[in-house]
């Protein structure tokens, strides 16, 4: 677990699960609203850093703070803004989790230390340091291969961006586009 | 101030100060940033005045993700805030190429250095303008080499549009060679290279560079002092082409 200053004293922590087998009750208890505490809950296979998260998790507290979130709930709008796409239904399938999901990560706003050790037992799986992160997703091209289908990024981007900053640009600039 | 609650430790540094923007250093979860902020004109009636700063800012962002799409390196877009009207962006380490060029002017020019620099320029236009895009007030300080891997990055997209049109994309030459000119006169003709690099890599150079000359020949005899706007340099050279027609002789 780690916690991540986002800003006004208002933060993040972030926990990266592998091997996750009770991804289905973690679906339902989340879409019943049971989930408790609130998290979010990220495929992070769409990951290949910490960043492109924090900045979505950035723009999420701007949007509360103008009392502008666009989904239910603030965890929720976390999953939305990193999906970097405006369509809602399809942002919280492919970037949230599904049934079939092993490789999850968690994030909470503002969470107290025994909060994120709740969120611990509610997940069924082995956590793992988040400097994984780039292994599993960013390292090679093929690993690649779903963060660029996802967030559409051209041939030539690539060339002169890493991936991390493409999708952070694509998180951020979602509205002006 | 108000910005202030954007930031972590809530610190802003003034850095420029324009027409249109301030432009301020500061940190985004972590990392060194720019923030650029347009400020609303008191002359304007508001409602109009929030209205074509949203768009501007927007446009913006657009267009600089645009270009990164292209294979033009520009910085890193953090955030966007509609509301404080305000762009973050990665903070660039390295000088501008005013800076370089102004350095060769000093104490020599090295030519290595200054080639690398050219054809990248060339290239970078090349791409943005085969996608359709106008940077729109191409000089060199709104270019930056970045340390370490010397990748030339293109800033400032404010005044930049979509457009296909030739005269659009030989304008966006045109600001370039005069800055040039006026800025940079002796690092000899780097015009030169940064064309030669765009008709390399640009597939559609030629109908550019027939604009280019177009305006070209009727700029020298006019010995302009338009203004450095878009509008200004678009409306300038209309009316010297529809000049050229006229008197139907090379000057």
């Amino acid at each position: 677990m780690k916690v991540f200053n986002i800003s006004n004293g208002n933060t993040l922590s972030v926990s990266l699960f592998t091997e996750v087998t009770n991804t289905k009750e973690l679906l339902d208890s989340m879409q019943a609203g049971t989930l408790e505490p609130e998290v979010a809950f990220l495929n992070a296979l769409l990951i290949p850093d910490v960043f492109p998260l924090l900045a979505a998790a950035h723009k999420t507290l701007i949007a509360k703070s103008q009392e502008s979130l666009t989904t239910r709930t603030l965890h929720s709008e976390l999953v939305y803004n990193y999906s970097g796409s405006k369509h809602i239904t399809e942002s919280l399938k492919r970037c949230g989790i599904s049934d079939s999901s092993t490789y999850v990560l968690a994030a909470r706003f503002n969470a107290s230390p025994d909060e994120m050790k709740a969120v611990e037992k509610l997940v069924n799986g082995k956590e793992i340091g988040l400097e994984e992160l780039e292994g599993k997703a960013g390292s090679s091209p093929d690993k690649k291969g779903l963060s660029v289908q996802h967030y559409k990024i051209s041939g030539p981007e690539l060339e002169i961006s890493s991936l991390t900053d493409a999708i952070t640009c694509r998180i951020a600039a979602r509205d002006a586009l | 101030m108000e910005l202030t609650a954007n930031n972590e430790d809530g610190s802003l540094i003034l850095i420029k100060q324009g027409a249109e923007a301030r432009v301020f250093e500061s940190t985004f979860v972590g990392r060194r940033s720019i923030v650029k902020e347009r400020f609303s004109k008191k002359y304007r009636h508001p409602s109009l005045d929030s209205k074509l700063t949203l768009k501007r800012l927007n446009a913006e962002s657009r267009c600089m993700t645009k270009a990164r799409r292209l294979g033009v390196s520009t910085p890193v877009l953090y955030a966007v805030d509609p509301v404080q009207h305000t762009l973050t962006f990665e903070y660039v380490e390295g000088p501008s190429v005013k800076d370089v060029f102004l350095e060769f002017g000093l104490h020599g020019i090295v030519e290595e250095r200054l080639d690398d620099i050219a054809v990248q320029i060339g290239v970078a236009i090349a791409k943005l303008h085969d996608g359709g895009l106008i940077h729109g007030d191409l000089t060199t300080s709104n270019m930056l080499i970045r340390n370490g891997t010397n990748q030339l990055v293109l800033i400032d997209f404010g005044l930049s549009f979509t457009s296909t049109l030739p005269e659009d994309k030989a304008v966006d030459l045109y600001v370039l060679e005069r800055a040039l000119v006026s800025m940079h006169s002796s690092c000899g003709n780097v015009m030169d290279r940064i064309i030669a690099a765009y008709r390399k890599s640009s597939k559609q150079w030629s109908s550019t560079m027939n604009k280019l000359a177009q305006g070209a020949i009727l700029f020298c005899s006019c010995a302009s002092k338009g203004s450095k706007t878009h509008h200004g340099w678009m409306s300038l050279l209309h009316s010297s082409i529809m000049y050229y027609g006229k008197m139907k002789r090379c000057p």
